[in-house]
């Protein structure tokens, strides 16, 4: 039973040590800012989430710590992530090539023709 | 000429400081001699902290924490005396999302919380008053972040940052009086490692806590409200 949940922990940390080598590898090689939060917010978040719990699962005595760790990763990363790219789109960061591809200028046109109709 | 002078003087200088490094030996551990193995062996025994840097900062230098407290107080006074002006301007920036507006109000009382911990739990785990004062501070920057209307009132947090402070004299008075000396412990120390423990630290370190916090936030708020 202890050796399941011991390799199971090293398979999740191995796991999450490779997703987080893909969101290096993603800052470096993507070509604009939102494709490289994409690559160094959402890869990473489950990165360290998976390293976190994989270190819980090998030490079962850290496993409350190691879950609220990785519940308040949960929570803030995305949030933070999304706040800068919102950030950068208001200000103007250009996309890398602007197809006709742009919901969130529509999605804000129309949140933004909704409050002048309320 | 001049890049002469420069020359001559950057070299005059390079002599000296290199012979002063010369003198310090390299690569030698200086950690087990002298006054750094005194702290060693003998901290925990003689102030109960059993993180030693606490026990360092606030028993064996406690007079000088009281200093850096007070140069701290002395910052933010005059910070807020050169940005103080009647009318504050009307903060112009963009309301955050809605995401970002939940997730504050979920994250900011986790965040005091940690603070809290982290200055409560100064004398077993690393950490202590100024860290965890500034936590409390990140925590309240996330406020104003999010919530364009979010007021902390000025008032409160003076009124906590002066009592805390006087509770560290009358703490370090207190040492005088019952004890041997200024900031002297005169508290039973209690069994290692355990909260209630290490006589007066604590005590100190939740003062300096408060204190911090409500410096750092009032710092901010004076300094959001220069910003458009």
């Amino acid at each position: 039973m202890l050796d399941a949940l011991h390799y199971t922990g090293y398979v999740l940390t191995s796991f999450g040590v490779l997703f987080l080598l893909l969101g290096a590898l993603g800052i470096l090689r993507m070509p604009d800012v939102y494709n490289r939060m994409q690559a160094g917010t959402k890869a990473t978040t489950l990165g360290a989430v998976g390293t976190i719990m994989g270190v819980g699962l090998i030490n079962p005595e850290w496993f409350l710590k190691t879950l609220i760790i990785s519940l308040f990763i949960l929570l803030s990363n995305p949030i933070s992530s999304h706040a800068l790219a919102r950030g950068s789109y208001r200000i103007g960061i250009k996309m890398w090539q602007k197809k006709d591809i742009d919901a969130y200028k529509k999605a804000v046109q129309e949140s933004e023709e909704k409050e002048e109709a309320a | 000429m001049r890049k002469a002078i420069a020359v001559l003087f950057l070299g005059f200088i390079g002599y000296y400081l290199l012979s002063t490094f010369l003198l310090v030996p390299f690569g030698v551990v200086r950690v087990l001699e002298g006054v750094g193995l005194k702290y060693l062996q003998d901290g925990l025994q003689q102030t109960g902290a059993a993180n030693l840097v606490t026990s360092i900062v606030v028993n064996y230098r406690g007079f000088d924490t009281l200093g850096e407290v007070t140069v701290l107080f002395l910052a933010a006074t005059g910070m807020g005396a050169l940005l103080y002006s009647k009318r504050p301007t009307e903060r112009a920036r963009q309301n955050a999302s809605v995401i970002v507006k939940t997730g504050a109000r979920i994250l900011f009382p986790l965040i005091i919380i940690l603070g809290a911990y982290v200055f409560i739990h100064g004398h077993l785990t690393p950490g202590g008053g100024f860290q965890g004062g500034a936590i409390i501070a990140s925590g309240f920057l996330l406020m104003f972040m999010s919530y364009r209307t979010y007021h902390v009132n000025h008032v409160i947090l003076s009124r906590v940052e002066s009592s805390a402070g006087s509770v560290f004299v009358i703490i370090g008075l207190l040492g005088l009086a019952y004890g041997s000396s200024f900031l002297a412990n005169i508290l039973p120390l209690g069994t290692a490692n355990t909260l209630f423990s290490a006589g007066v630290i604590p005590l100190i370190y939740v003062a300096v806590g408060f204190k911090v916090g409500a410096e750092l936030t009032a710092l901010l708020d004076t300094m959001l409200q220069t910003v458009k």
